[in-house]
């Protein structure tokens, strides 16, 4: 067995100082023998990689029975119908809020009584095709955004409103993904004094898993 | 409200500048996360599961502020740690490597092509059955593109032993399988 035997793979592998593996490449042109070794080990590599492929493409809906599409699409027939016949019987409810993409502002109660100054409305003729809806928001955000305003004292009841992100911001210009937390603060005269945004990633909210 | 939105752009785009460099690791290194712990013998929802956990920890990580260098290497880690919790599935895959008709034989291969095809995958399905444990996940990480330093670290062995476990495995394949 000649002696860079060992070296080969790692070699292949690119993973050698450059002197070892120039001093490779000078024997490799000179051994014959080396450099079969080396097409065999490239083509176990290469097999390897396509077994491991093999999992990826086989694996998914492997143990469901034929019948499983067929009796699913029945039972989302029937949904369907059932639907259509109890629909009438209850009261339209608006579109439940998608959580994705989406600004919660959080307003303090005490700017928001009485009156609400005419230069916030407009925020509500921009939404007013959206359904605002209060907002269960993760105790730590509402804990960040509490902390990171020092004008709305932490014990004081705040009001939730979610606003679509794409009603903000021209499309294309929030990643996928992202969501944020706004923190609206209201002066004393009406006028919006700050708006801080901090963005918040969706995308990896663990998933539902399946049945 | 029109020069709010404004003036808010400037600061969006730096303060998710973080949360982009996520969210491009993910789109990146989801595929190869999910084929590693796939191969290791979990199924496709364990091994989504795992993932997103995976992803969940790496925000959490880059949100306090740890380490960036080598992110590939530590979510492979965390992975790799994950899939060993669940060891009463490690190794179905790779004990019982399955039918080899399904996808491995090319549509367009002659009938004896195809019969030489499936033989050869049966074969490397046994000679990967021989393996050790370190090996066969050497040469899975090493299929998934990791360097050999990057496998020593998602399986706390030194670079050294990788390049001698990846020597030792590729030579036992090629030797088994008639290469």
């Amino acid at each position: 067995m000649c002696d860079f035997s060992g070296k080969l793979i790692a070699w292949m592998d690119r993973e050698l100082p450059e002197e070892e593996a120039a001093a490779v490449e000078r024997h490799l042109e000179a051994c014959s023998e080396c450099r079969i070794e080396v097409d065999a080990f490239k083509r176990v590599s290469g097999e390897f990689d396509a077994y491991c492929d093999e999992p990826m493409t086989s694996n998914v809906r492997q143990g469901d029975p034929r019948w499983v599409p067929v009796v699913s699409a029945v039972g989302a027939v029937a949904a369907v119908v059932a639907l259509f016949f109890v629909w009438p019987s209850t009261p339209f409810q608006p579109p439940a809020f998608q959580p994705s993409k989406a600004v919660v502002v959080s307003v303090s109660a005490a700017d928001t009584t009485e009156g609400l100054p005419a230069r916030v409305r407009p925020i509500q003729k921009i939404h007013r095709r959206q359904v605002v809806t209060p907002v269960q928001i993760h105790n730590t955000i509402v804990a960040a955004v509490q902390n990171q305003d020092a004008y709305v004292p932490a014990n004081e009841p705040m009001i939730q409103i979610a606003i679509p992100a794409d009603e903000m911001f021209p499309p294309g210009a929030v990643p996928e993904g992202i969501h944020f937390a706004a923190d609206l603060t209201i002066a004393a005269d009406g006028s919006a004094e700050r708006l801080r945004l901090s963005p918040r990633l969706a995308v990896f909210e663990r998933r539902t898993t399946l049945p | 409200m029109s020069g709010d939105a404004a003036n808010l752009a400037l600061p969006l785009s730096r303060l998710s500048t973080g949360a982009c460099e996520a969210t491009t690791l993910y789109r990146e290194l989801r595929k190869p996360l999910l084929r590693y712990l796939v191969c290791l013998g979990l199924s496709s929802d364990e091994a989504q599961d795992v993932v997103q956990d995976a992803f969940l920890s790496l925000h959490r990580h880059l949100a306090s502020g740890g380490p960036q260098e080598n992110i590939k290497g530590w979510l492979f880690r965390v992975a790799h740690n994950q899939a060993r919790n669940r060891q009463n599935r490690y190794d179905r895959n790779f004990s019982a490597p399955g039918d080899p008709e399904l996808n491995s034989v090319s549509h367009d291969a002659t009938p004896e092509r195809a019969v030489l095809e499936k033989e050869k995958y049966r074969q490397l399905g046994k000679a990967i059955l021989l393996l050790s444990t370190s090996e066969r996940e050497c040469l899975l990480l090493r299929a998934t593109g990791l360097r050999y330093r990057e496998i020593g670290e998602v399986l706390g062995i030194a670079t050294s032993t990788v390049s001698d476990t990846v020597d030792r495995a590729i030579k036992k394949l090629a030797e088994k399988c008639n290469v």
